[in-house]
């Protein structure tokens, strides 16, 4: 369903959809240097005297949540499974660098390789029961799993039980822009070369229709698990790098239920199923968030609930995704449309059949 | 991939074939499918060889669709066997006789509606088969020539970057039969091909069907309840009533067994 | 008997659960969304009869006709709340990708949870009920009267819906609507208007057992969420179209919650219950009675 097709008439005069259609050429065409030059772009900021403060403490945010989203999208939006619970994988990734340099005396870095590790090996074997859910089941076992490791989290004493734990001895602040940025720019690598290749297809053959999927010689399981596996590794490596960051983890921040719906938000807001959707959802998002945090304190989450409904109700495909169909609208028809193979093309001299002996 | 079409050659191998000369793609064994104290299906033996097109007609509820199922191992049969080129696939899973050679296109026609068509190409093909390798990689330019010329051949050219689920139900089902081809199965199974096709496309659609017969050396087993479509497309039929075998030959003989009338007209 | 005394209050306890989950199963088959907002109106519920309460008396306090009182209140209140909300919001998302209706009502239970927490803090309240003597001895076990009291309401409750299901031209017509919406229109039933009746009713519930829960235990804003993923494990247990495996499922988990809290300890009990749902939904996906239903 074309969302402009009513109220176009500014907006097409000013932004046609060929326009959109061009831009959305040279997106793809150049993809990969795009990506080098935000790479560049990015590294810019405390290069130019950002190295701490509420800035840079956005910006730092802003990526870890943009990891988040996409994260959660190659699961929700390209293969077709909403989890609800993703944050099951970042708080348990926290809780393990917190607790392996903490109390194991590691170095960060290696921590946060454990944290991902950790939230992998996590992941695969509740994969093995959530995966096997569709739909709504799926959703709401996802959010069981959050809740669950949250009150587990809540009872043990190597989480530090209700009060969490706090991490002195952390690196500056420069060091985890970059050590979410890098990982950002990471993940949307990785995502968008899997996007075009046969994984990246047989995982949105899957939400597009599991069945046929299945029928046509996929073990959709493993592709599911695959894909799972690699959101939570993310997932939880940022978590992991979190803890450190916030100085400070409990079950409150390590399973955030605010972050659980942000996260979706975003995705489902900037375009659920693209590379630059999530990104771009985590970044508007995050942005409009802290604005409005600023002036009304306490009212984000308001904002928040707000802005998932509206999207919901008025454009679920997202910005990138209401763009690509507003710029590729008119491709069908000027394809052949309904004419094209053979359709009703009675008087269409390449279509008559050739009739050869029966048999 | 694509032979020279011999038309004798084809046209012949239903008549007066042995079936011993070469092992069937596909052959079934007795299979029997009960659903509670209903027997679906009941002790059905069917073969369909290369190279050929078979047809599948019967009464509704005659078990037609239950065989498919049991074959595709959508459903598992209760006794009886299944063979895909000698090989026992009995009870395996879905995907797994798929990969085996078994393609099966559905009576709603399902395409993967939010990939463009050229996508939904490309994920049908199943060559290199499903190891990390291959799956980590960007598809080649032979392949991406394939799906140009797949869809040359049902005349969609034009909408390669297009979401198929854009596409009308006619043009959804050409590219559901292209991936079909792209897959390069062994034996294609079509469930209801003609449905809610208009004539017009229906000519195409036969047409398209006979020219991967021949040129793409396609073997086909298809459901079909449009008896014009059938007579005209395949070379061997069989009648299901009841679950039952009940008669097996050509068109022509087909249509004048008195068993199928009788089963067609309710009598018994 | 230690444990016979868990069970009892498993018991009545599970007889809340149950009354909400009813609730929630019959949004799920008459609207055919799962409506993560439910535990809010649960939580809403409970505020209503609080701050009634409080209004009256000037503090949560009050005897136990007075308590009963607010319960209509919150019944009203809850109801139009729901009745708003799916004619507003949740009507656009009906027959739309399931995961937009899941995400709408997740947006709507956060939104309602925080503006509790602007509105009256995070604080936990809660309702006292004056008893001369709170709890009542029988054959050795400790039976507080207002857990009793409450589950006579979530009995109660669930047995008006029942009534109300099978004997109403609007229960008829909730029916009608939940088996073939397309007949039920045919035949002249406003869809629309009768699954947002639906919803109110189903809200009104949660709010009503939302009010005991105030007494027996307390309020908060953030309390909703437990609740609707209690629900979601009795209706999975019991099946979407069984009042009788709602109320069973009930009953059975608040056994094993309190069994556990008085075994192990009550830190685990949530642990458990989300253990649980997990184990259920693998091993029976469409529930244990009731319909089958596609996710």
């Amino acid at each position: 369903m074309s969302t402009g097709s009513e109220e176009g008439g500014a907006l097409r005069s000013i932004l046609p959809p060929s326009r959109v259609d061009d831009l959305f050429g040279f997106c793809g065409d150049h993809a990969w240097a795009l990506l080098g030059v935000g790479a560049v772009v990015g590294t810019l900021p405390p290069v130019f005297g950002l190295r701490e403060g509420y800035y840079m403490t956005v910006l730092t945010e802003m990526y870890l949540f943009a990891i988040l989203a996409l994260s959660w999208d190659l699961v929700g939006g390209q293969t077709g499974y909403p989890s609800f619970g993703n944050m099951a994988f970042f708080g348990i990734g926290a809780y393990t660098t917190a607790i392996l340099v903490k109390d194991v005396g590691i170095a960060f870095p290696v921590a946060m390789v454990g944290a991902g590790l950790v939230a992998v090996g996590f992941a695969s074997v509740i994969g093995i029961a959530v995966l096997r859910l569709r739909g709504h089941y799926f959703a709401i076992a996802t959010l069981g799993v959050l809740l669950a490791a949250q009150q587990v989290s809540r009872v043990l004493d190597i989480t530090g039980g209700a009060s969490g734990k706090i991490l002195l001895d952390v690196p500056p602040g420069t060091a985890f822009y970059y050590l979410f940025f890098g990982l950002l720019i990471v993940e949307m690598g990785l995502v968008y070369y899997l996007s075009n290749t046969r994984f990246g297809f047989v995982l949105n053959a899957i939400r597009d229709d599991e069945e046929k999927a299945t029928a046509m010689g996929f073990n959709t399981t493993y592709y599911k698990t695959a894909a799972w596996m690699l959101a939570a590794l993310f997932t939880g490596a940022a978590g992991g790098g979190y803890s450190l960051f916030n100085t400070f983890i409990d079950p409150q921040t390590a399973y955030n239920g605010a972050w659980n719906v942000e996260l979706i938000a975003m995705a489902l807001i900037g375009g659920t199923g693209t590379v630059a959707g999530p990104v771009i959802g985590a970044f508007g998002l995050h942005t409009i968030i802290e604005i409005v945090e600023t002036a009304f304190v306490g009212w984000q989450l308001v904002i928040l609930g707000a802005a998932v409904i509206v999207t919901v109700v008025g454009f679920p495909k997202g910005v990138v995704g209401s763009l690509g169909e507003y710029a590729g609208e008119m491709e069908y028809y000027k394809r052949g449309g309904m004419a094209a193979g053979g359709g009703e093309a009675a008087s269409d001299p390449e279509a008559e059949p050739e009739v050869e002996a029966g048999e | 991939m694509s032979e020279a079409a011999d038309a004798d050659a084809t046209s012949g191998v239903a008549e007066g074939a042995s079936p011993t000369d070469e092992e069937a793609v596909l052959r079934t064994d007795g299979v029997t499918k009960r659903f509670g104290g209903l027997t679906a299906v009941d002790g059905v033996d069917i073969e369909v060889h290369s190279g050929e097109i078979v047809g599948l007609i019967g009464p509704n509820g005659a078990g037609k669709s239950t065989l498919f199922n049991c074959i595709t191992g959508t459903l598992s049969a209760d006794e009886g066997r299944v063979f895909l080129r000698g090989r026992d696939v009995t009870g395996r899973p879905e995907y797994e006789i798929a990969r085996a050679g078994l393609g099966r296109m559905f009576q709603e026609t399902r395409v993967f509606g939010e990939m463009s068509v050229r996508k939904n190409l490309l994920v049908a093909a199943q060559e290199g088969g499903a190891g990390v390798g291959s799956l980590l990689r960007r598809p080649d330019d032979r392949l991406l020539d394939r799906v140009d010329e797949l869809l040359a051949y049902v005349d969609l050219g034009g909408l390669a970057d297009v979401r198929a689920g854009r596409l009308s139900f006619g043009q959804q089902k050409l590219v559901e039969f292209a991936m079909e081809l792209m897959a390069e199965p062994d034996l294609l199974l079509m469930d209801e091909p003609a449905g809610g096709i208009n004539p017009s496309m229906l000519e195409n659609l036969i047409e398209y069907i006979r020219r991967a017969n021949e040129d793409e050396d396609a073997t086909i087993f298809l459901i079909e309840h449009n008896m014009d479509f059938v007579m005209e497309i395949a070379d061997r039929i069989y009648v299901l009533a009841h679950g039952e075998r009940i008669a097996d030959g050509t068109p022509a003989e087909i249509q004048n067994d008195q068993r199928v009338l009788d089963a067609y007209l309710g009598r018994e | 008997m230690a444990i016979t005394q868990f069970v009892v209050n498993g018991l009545l306890v599970g007889a809340l659960f149950a009354a909400v989950a009813v609730g929630f199963a019959l949004i799920w088959g008459v609207v055919d969304i799962i409506n993560l907002a439910h535990g809010e109106m649960v939580m809403l519920g409970g505020y209503t009869s609080y701050w009634t309460l409080t209004a009256v008396t000037g503090n949560a306090e009050g005897s136990l006709g007075l308590f009963l009182a607010t319960i209509p209140i919150a019944i009203v209140l809850l109801f139009g709340v729901g009745y708003a909300l799916q004619r507003t919001l949740v009507q656009r998302v009906i027959g739309t990708d399931i995961f937009l209706t899941l995400l709408v009502t997740f947006g709507i239970s956060i939104a309602i949870q925080q503006l509790g927490i602007q509105a009256w803090t995070a604080n936990p309240r809660s309702i006292q009920v004056a008893f001369a003597d709170p709890s009542l001895l029988v054959a050795g076990l400790v039976v507080p009267k207002m857990k009793l009291v409450a589950f006579v309401g979530a009995i109660v409750l669930t047995a008006l819906l029942y009534v109300f299901l099978q004997r109403t031209r609007t229960g008829r017509a909730i029916r009608a609507v939940s088996q073939n919406p397309e007949a039920a229109a045919l035949v002249g039933i406003d869809v629309e208007h009768t699954r947002a009746v639906t919803f109110g009713i189903s809200s009104a519930i949660a709010g009503g057992v939302g009010a005991f829960i105030a007494t027996i235990l307390n309020v908060q804003p953030q309390m909703g969420l437990i609740y609707t993923l209690k629900s979601f494990v009795i209706v999975v247990f019991g099946g979407v179209g069984s009042i009788p495996g709602a109320m069973v499922g009930g009953l059975l988990l608040g056994s094993v919650e309190e069994l556990t809290a008085g075994l192990v300890s009550s830190q685990w009990t949530l642990a458990v219950s989300f253990t649980l749902l997990i184990v259920l939904l693998v091993v029976k996906p469409n529930g244990l009675f009731g319909e089958v239903t596609e996710p």
